[in-house]
Order: structure tokens, then C-alpha cells, then sequence
């Protein structure tokens, strides 16, 4: 019944683009990380690792140590935001689900350029932010709210939010309340059956909102150039330096590989998990 | 009306006019001189930009074609000529390129304006703000002082920043001596202790909006900044800036290399110089056309370098090999806690 | 016991709704503020200074800015339609077949979706370069097709899910061919999850601003591009928030459409 060549038919046209314009980009890009550098700017004949060599340097560990920092917090403040926020949709009738949880991903849906530039705004020194907390006699005349690292947490978070509530607001659904109303008739106390029955029953949720918050916060290049200061940078910003203005394209390659790696053991096993679900 | 023929000349791409396609810096022509430049060969100037060299160089590199002129900084010239991407001028087509100042010449690449035509000269000042800053010192040094702690920014630019600090410390900013880097590797790192950040572009409004009350920046974006807010200042370190010559050329390449010089011609143009300058802010190197030019422009503490500054200033020039010299310089500076 | 139980059941709503309602209020404020501004006077938006439309004017003028709507346009549909009808196959084939081939086509649609944007903007870029493929409107197109693809099959995948079979066998055992079968009974009961992910593609495409940053050549600029080569310079900052006033109600409005198809589906 299930004719093969029709299966390859229909496969070959999606199969063959990924392939061209993603796999074969990707296998490019990796590739370059192990050529000379050129002087001006392109890469030379032969082969070689002195890009991965300054993976050797103290210099670069702290870049990536701070990026993996920065992600994690980032990580952890979306899910702990997002498991009530979904938590208070589950509990709404089913007719108003839908919307509210069109609310909550609405603004993720404006360009990301306009998200960061808002932040800016607000929190600029004569922002509205700053007015009102000078009014208020929160902060010193000459405080600073942007250019700092929490500002960058603080962007960051609401620029992935909305993809953290997604999947958990779609695994926290499939979840049954009587589960919940008979551990209280047992004796557990609120925030015992949150931590023993909710979580666990989520975890793939969990899951998979760490990766969609995770894997786009290691990359993050805008965020920390525009709001963050002097001690933001991050692995993106690394690479963008390296790509524009020290002409070093294997160096580039080689840490943009590097972050791909980071990412990539997460995400097959979240793929595996899935075919196994 | 305008808008909606705009609307439709873009939607029936086929009767298009000749089109001229310019990759230039942000604000690098007055609008107007554009489009009187558009009715007079009557065509379509189509201006792509750029925020910094090396972007530029990337993309034409990349083989980026469909550009007609694209204005580099000097340092590139050498290199682009080199590497082969850009075409000689015809200078049959350039009557107005005897008004290009000799002494501007001398110190470029491309002396004979073979590949390339100087276009406008560019300085790195400081700007300040006059009703926080008291007392400013004309000096590099100024960025060693914690009082303004926060609230003052450098740029984004390696060769600038580290350019600045060897200037301060009496070095050339070409230069390829270790020691010598390491020096202004360490006079950044204290100065990088009282900067909000490293900037390129939100310097303007920064010190517009009085977020910071010192700036290290480039003076024909100052220039603008200055003449609308009067609380704004610029400042000259006494040990001298850096300068930059930013070049015209045409790419190998360009679809239209007769209007490209047409093009050319035009800005070299005395009064469209002298219009040109005044909306940009910045010098052009154009002898009749600085004749033109209002007082008031060149009385402009952003246009009117004293020359003893001048004299002290250098341009950036290309390295090399040994710009991975400047690269792990400024890796460690940014690195530094 | 019971009553206890109640005001413990009533607790947790509460405590979520005010998490709800502080995180909309989060989500929002932003974006507020930045239209809000869009018609302030001042400058810098710290103040309020008068209501005006002269930021909406200078816009409306800019005749950059009206290419670079025009041109977001053009690659959006593009970049669409090539998207919806090559990730409408994607997802097909890989809910109704299961094989070797598939495995890899599932990861090829997928990794995607989980590198970051810097990553494939630069990858993309070389790529093309290697191939002298020079860079404008059809490199941009090509990668916008190429994210927005994987986007399109994992919300058709979705969809799948709840889709009948037997439709298809009973609509064989009438006679039908596979043709008619495509046309008449698969594309129509799919047909409002289609939309809804040519519309998400849409928007994703609209909103691209890394990727086409890498990728683009000359006269290929988009408005989001615009957006960062005006926040560049001072002279017009205002009218910044004005294009993203524009930019966010178009997505929203999109985003809202796209909903209520789905929802009827």
C-alpha cells in the first residue's frame, strides 16, 4: 500500500533543500574552523588547528564560562516564571485557553530587533523607568540601569519567555487535577505535591523549554551589544568581532562551532526522547 | 504623489531607470544633493550603508556585487587594490578631481587617485558635557579620572581605542612593536574600569541626552550633536587623534561604472562640496569647496582642528599580518575584569 | 478536612493568576511604552512633551524605509509560499512514513530549529560565497525559506496528529486516484493549519533581522535592517519607534488572524 517511490518522491523536495542549504552550510562551516587564516580575510590552502587553538587561551574560557553562566540563569528565572503562568492557564475554561496563551507568545512574535530597542528606551537614564525610580527615591541621580549584566538577565529572560511557557503550558494540559486533589486528601501540604506529582509529570515540558530558552541564550549576540557594558560579553559577541573587524574567518568558524557543539548533545536527546515518546 | 509613484515604480521593477547603487556610512550625503543628482542624470540612487569597514570589505569580498561606488576608509584602499576588487578610474571622466587638496594626497594610499578619490576626512574627538563636565582636561588622560564613573564610553573599535591610548603614551597608532601594545593594552584596561561600555553608535545619544558626560567619538557625528545642543563640547586631546580619510572607488564589477563616475564628479563638485559638507559634518578635502563653505561650519570646534593637533594626528593604515598582534591586544582588554 | 482542602485548591489560583497577570504586565510594558512614544514629542521619551504625528510623517517620507517595507514584503510571500508548500510536504511524509530516510529528515528539520541564529546567518553566508552565489534578494530568500520550513513542519506535524487516515483508504476503496485524493480530501481538511503556518512563516520572515543581516547583497535591505541602520544615527531616533509601533500592530494583527484559524480547525 505504502508505495516507496512515492515516499521518495514526496521526501526528495523538503530532503533535498535541507540538505543543500542547511547540511551542507553547516559540514562547510565546521570545515573552515580547520584552515589557515588569511591575511586578508579568507582562508588559505591547506590545513591546520591553530584555530582551535585559542581554545588554549585563559582569555576565552572566561567568555564561555560567562555565556554558559548567563544562560543558565536565564534558563532557570523562565522556567520558574513560566510554571505558574502556565499553571494559570491550564486552570482557565478551555474556551479562553487558546487566548491567553496567545497573549503570553504575542509579543514574542514582534521583531526581535524592536524588543531589544524597547528595552533600551525604557531603561535608558531618561527613560521612563529611571523617572520614575529617581521620582520615587529608588536610585541616585547617577545610577545606571542599563549596560550592566543584570539588565542583560533581565532582557534576555523576556525576549525567551514566551517559548519557556509553550511547552510546558502543552505537557502541564495533558495533566490530571484528581492527582492533585488525592495527594491533599492523603495529607500533603501545597508545594509537596507541586514538587513531587506536578514536576515530574512535566519533566519533558521542562525539558524542552531549558532547550528553547537554552540553545538561542548561548548565541545571543544583540542583547549583550546593546544593553549589556563592559563585562557582558558574550560568545556571540566574540564571534561577530571575529567575523568583522579581525577578518579571522576560521577563528570564527571554529567558535561558532563551538557553540553549535554546545547545543547539539541537548537537542539529539530531546529528538531521541521524542521518538521514543 | 511622489509616494505613490515611488510605490509603483518599485512594483514594475521593468521600466526601471538607470539605477546607481551607492554602499556608504550612515548620513553620508544631504538627501537633497541626491536627489538633484537623481534628476539631473535622471536615475535612481539606491544607498545601502554600513557601520564599519571590515563589514564592508567582508561583503565585497564575498563577492557582494550590484554596488557602483562604495566609500571605505584609507586603510583599505592598499588592500582592495591588491586583492584586485575595484576598477581604475578614468579620469577623462573626472574633470573636478583638480580640486582635491595636494596635501590631503600626500598622505594617502593612492596618491595619483588611480583607484580612489578622498572624499571626506574624519577626526576621533572626544565630546563632553558642559553642564557636568567642569573643567575638562585636553588630554587621553582624562579617561583615567574615576569622577565621571559610569557615565562615559569609548568606542567599539579596536584600532581606535588601543590608537588612542598609544597616542597618549607617544606611540604611533601603526605601530607593530609588542611592548609598546602591551603598554596601551594596560592603559585601556584601567580606563575600561570607569566606561559604561564600549560604543559605536549609541555614543550620539548618549551624550545628547546627557546618559553620558564624555564620549570618545568620530567628529562629524559630534558635529551634528554640537550644533543642536549647546550643552555639548568637543574636546581635542593635546596628544594628538586619529584620523581617517574615507575614499570613493568603484568595485570590479559595478553595473554602472559611467554613472559611478558621473557620480564621483558630482560630489567633487565646489558647491556640492561645500552643501555636502555643512549637512554631513564633516571636511572635504576640496579646496574650492571649503572656500564655499560657511563660517560657521568652519568655525565648528568639530570641523576646526587647530593644526598643531593636526600636525599630531595620524591615520590608521592597514597592518597586515600584525593586526593579530592588535587582535590579541584587544582580546585581552576586553577580557580583563 | 474538606474545608481545609478547599481553601487550599482556592490558594493556588490566586498566587498563579497574580504570576499571570505580573508577567502580561512584564510582557507588555516594553512594547507599550515604545508606541506610547512614537508620539511623543521629546526625543528621548523620558517625558512626556505633547502628542504629534510628526514622527509618522518623517516616516512616511523616508523613502528608504519604504523600499525596505516593500522589499520585507516581497521576500515574506517568497519566502512563504516556498516554505509552506516544502514544509507541508516535510511534515506529510514524516508522519505517514517512518524509515532510515526519514530519521535524517526529521534531524535535518529539527537541528535547525535548535542552533542559534549567528550560527546559520554565518553558515549560510559562507555557503553561498563558496558557491558564488552572489548575495541578495535570492540568498535572502533561500534562507528564509530554509528556517521558516522547519517552522511550518513542526506546526503541520502537530496537526497531523489528529488527522483521519482512514478518510484516505475510504476515499480509494470509491475509486478515487491519488491526485483527487491529495486535492480534494487531504489539502481541504488541512487546509486551515496550512494557513496558519504560511502565516507563522510569514511573520518569522518579517521579523528576521540576524540571518538577513548575514546574508544579504545590495538593494536587499528589509525592515528590520532599517531598523538597526536608523538606530545608528541620531538624527531620527524617534522615528524609530514609530516603525516599530507599525512592525509590531502589522504582527500582531497576522498573529490574531492566524489564531482564529487555527482555532477553527
Amino acid at each position: 500500500m505504502k508505495n516507496p517511490r512515492a515516499q521518495s518522491l514526496l521526501t526528495a523536495p523538503s530532503f533535498l533543500w535541507m540538505l543543500v542549504l542547511f547540511a551542507w552550510p553547516a559540514a562547510h562551516l565546521f570545515l573552515m574552523a580547520f584552515k589557515p587564516a588569511d591575511v586578508n580575510g579568507g582562508v588559505g590552502e591547506g590545513w591546520t588547528l591553530d584555530a582551535w587553538r585559542v581554545f588554549a587561551e585563559q582569555g576565552y574560557w572566561a567568555v564561555i564560562w560567562r555565556t554558559v553562566w548567563i544562560t543558565l540563569v536565564t534558563t532557570t528565572l523562565c522556567i520558574a516564571i513560566a510554571l505558574p503562568v502556565a499553571w494559570r492557564i491550564c486552570r482557565a475554561t478551555p474556551k479562553w485557553q487558546p487566548w491567553l496563551m496567545l497573549l503570553v507568545v504575542l509579543p514574542f512574535w514582534t521583531s526581535f530587533l524592536v524588543r531589544v530597542y524597547a528595552w533600551r528606551v525604557l531603561l535608558a537614564a531618561s527613560g521612563p523607568m529611571a523617572s520614575i525610580l529617581k521620582s520615587l527615591g529608588l536610585m541616585s541621580e547617577d545610577a545606571m540601569l542599563l549596560y550592566n549584566l543584570p539588565a542583560v538577565v533581565l532582557v534576555m529572560v523576556y525576549m525567551e519567555l514566551p517559548m519557556a511557557v509553550l511547552p510546558i503550558y502543552a505537557a502541564m494540559e495533558k495533566f490530571d487535577p484528581a492527582l492533585l486533589d488525592a495527594a491533599h486528601d492523603l495529607g500533603a501540604t501545597r508545594w509537596q505535591s507541586f514538587f513531587k506529582i506536578v514536576l515530574p509529570s512535566i519533566k519533558r515540558g521542562i525539558i524542552a523549554a531549558a532547550l528553547l530558552v537554552g540553545i538561542p541564550s548561548l548565541g545571543m549576540y544583540v542583547v549583550p551589544e546593546m544593553i549589556g557594558g563592559v563585562d557582558g560579553e558574550m560568545l556571540g559577541s566574540k564571534i561577530g568581532q571575529r567575523l568583522f573587524s579581525d577578518r579571522n574567518l576560521p577563528q570564527a568558524a571554529a567558535l561558532a562551532s563551538a557553540l553549535a557543539l554546545l547545543s547539539m548533545p541537548a537537542v539529539l536527546m530531546a529528538v531521541r526522547k521524542k521518538d521514543e515518546g | 504623489m511622489k509616494r505613490l509613484s515611488l510605490l509603483l515604480a518599485l512594483a514594475l521593477p521593468l521600466f526601471g531607470k538607470d539605477e546607481l547603487h551607492l554602499y556608504t556610512w550612515a548620513d553620508y550625503i544631504k538627501p537633497e544633493l541626491v536627489e538633484k543628482f537623481e534628476s539631473e542624470h535622471n536615475c535612481k540612487v539606491v544607498i545601502d550603508t554600513f557601520d564599519s569597514n571590515e563589514t564592508m570589505y567582508a561583503k565585497i569580498r564575498a563577492g557582494a556585487a550590484g554596488y557602483d561606488v562604495i566609500v571605505p576608509s584609507s586603510y583599505l584602499v592598499r588592500l582592495l587594490t591588491a586583492q584586485d576588487l575595484v576598477m581604475p578610474l578614468d579620469h577623462a571622466k573626472l574633470p573636478n578631481l583638480k580640486n582635491i587638496d595636494p596635501e590631503v594626497l600626500a598622505k594617502v594610499y593612492d596618491k595619483e587617485m588611480k583607484h580612489a578619490v578622498p572624499y571626506a576626512m574624519s577626526y576621533t574627538v572626544l565630546a563632553y558635557r558642559k553642564d557636568k563636565v567642569k573643567d575638562p582636561i585636553a588630554s587621553w588622560a582624562i579617561f583615567d579620572q574615576a569622577t565621571y564613573h559610569k557615565k562615559t564610553s569609548l568606542l567599539n573599535d579596536m584600532r581606535e581605542t588601543l590608537g588612542a591610548a598609544l597616542k597618549f603614551l607617544g606611540h604611533s597608532v601603526n605601530t607593530r612593536d609588542e611592548a609598546q601594545l602591551a603598554a596601551a593594552r594596560d592603559v585601556v584596561i584601567g580606563w575600561k574600569k570607569h566606561i559604561a561600555k564600549f560604543d559605536n553608535e549609541q555614543y550620539k545619544s548618549a551624550i545628547d541626552s546627557g546618559e553620558f558626560v564624555l564620549v570618545q567619538g568620530y567628529s562629524g557625528d559630534l558635529f551634528q550633536v554640537v550644533s543642536e545642543n549647546d550643552k555639548v563640547g568637543i574636546l581635542l586631546p593635546k596628544e594628538g587623534l586619529v584620523v581617517s580619510c574615507d575614499e570613493l572607488l568603484i568595485p570590479k564589477g559595478a553595473p554602472q561604472p559611467d554613472l559611478a563616475h558621473k557620480w564621483i564628479n558630482f560630489v567633487l563638485d565646489p558647491e556640492v562640496a561645500a552643501e555636502n559638507m555643512e549637512w554631513m559634518g564633516f571636511l572635504c578635502p576640496n579646496k574650492p569647496g571649503i572656500a564655499k563653505a560657511p563660517a560657521e561650519f568652519l568655525e565648528n570646534p568639530a570641523v576646526n582642528i587647530p593644526a598643531d593637533i593636526i600636525a599630531k594626528s595620524e591615520a590608521i593604515e592597514d597592518l597586515g599580518e600584525d593586526l593579530a598582534k592588535y587582535t590579541k591586544v584587544w582580546d585581552e582588554v576586553k577580557a580583563a575584569k | 478536612m474538606k474545608d481545609e482542602c478547599r481553601k487550599m485548591k482556592t490558594k493556588l489560583p490566586h498566587f498563579s493568576s497574580l504570576c499571570f497577570i505580573a508577567v502580561i504586565t512584564f510582557l507588555y510594558a516594553p512594547l507599550l511604552v515604545l508606541m506610547g512614544n512614537s508620539f511623543n514629542k521629546s526625543k528621548y521619551g523620558g517625558t512626556w512633551e505633547g502628542f504629534t504625528w510628526q514622527w509618522y510623517e518623517r516616516l512616511w517620507k523616508d523613502d528608504a524605509t519604504i523600499e525596505a517595507l516593500l522589499h520585507s514584503l516581497e521576500i515574506g510571500a517568497c519566502a512563504t509560499l516556498g516554505a509552506t508548500i516544502l514544509g507541508t510536504l516535510a511534515a506529510w511524509c514524516l508522519h505517514r512514513y517512518s524509515s532510515p530516510l526519514q530519521r535524517v529528515h526529521l534531524l535535518l528539520t529539527e537541528v535547525p530549529l535548535a542552533v542559534p541564529d549567528i550560527w546559520l546567518g554565518v553558515a549560510m553566508q559562507l555557503f553561498f560565497v563558496s558557491v558564488g552565489w552572489q548575495l541578495g534578494f535570492g540568498t535572502v530568500i533561500a534562507a528564509h525559506i530554509t528556517f521558516c520550513l522547519c517552522y511550518v513542519t513542526a506546526v503541520m506535524l502537530g496537526r497531523l496528529q489528529s488527522f483521519d487516515f482512514q478518510i484516505i483508504d475510504a476515499a480509494r476503496d470509491l475509486g478515487a486516484t491519488n491526485w483527487q485524493v491529495a486535492w480534494r480530501i487531504v489539502l481541504p481538511v488541512l487546509l486551515p493549519g496550512i494557513v496558519a503556518s504560511a502565516l507563522l512563516a510569514f511573520i518569522l520572515s518579517l521579523d528576521d533581522f540576524v540571518i538577513t543581516f548575514f546574508v544579504s547583497g545590495p538593494g536587499a535591505s528589509t525592515l528590520p535592517s532599517r531598523v538597526f541602520a536608523m538606530a545608528k544615527t541620531s538624527r531620527n531616533l524617534p522615528v524609530i519607534n514609530a516603525l516599530s509601533t507599525i512592525l509590531t500592530l502589522g504582527t500582531f494583527a497576522i498573529a490574531i488572524l492566524g489564531h482564529r484559524l487555527m482555532k477553527k480547525a
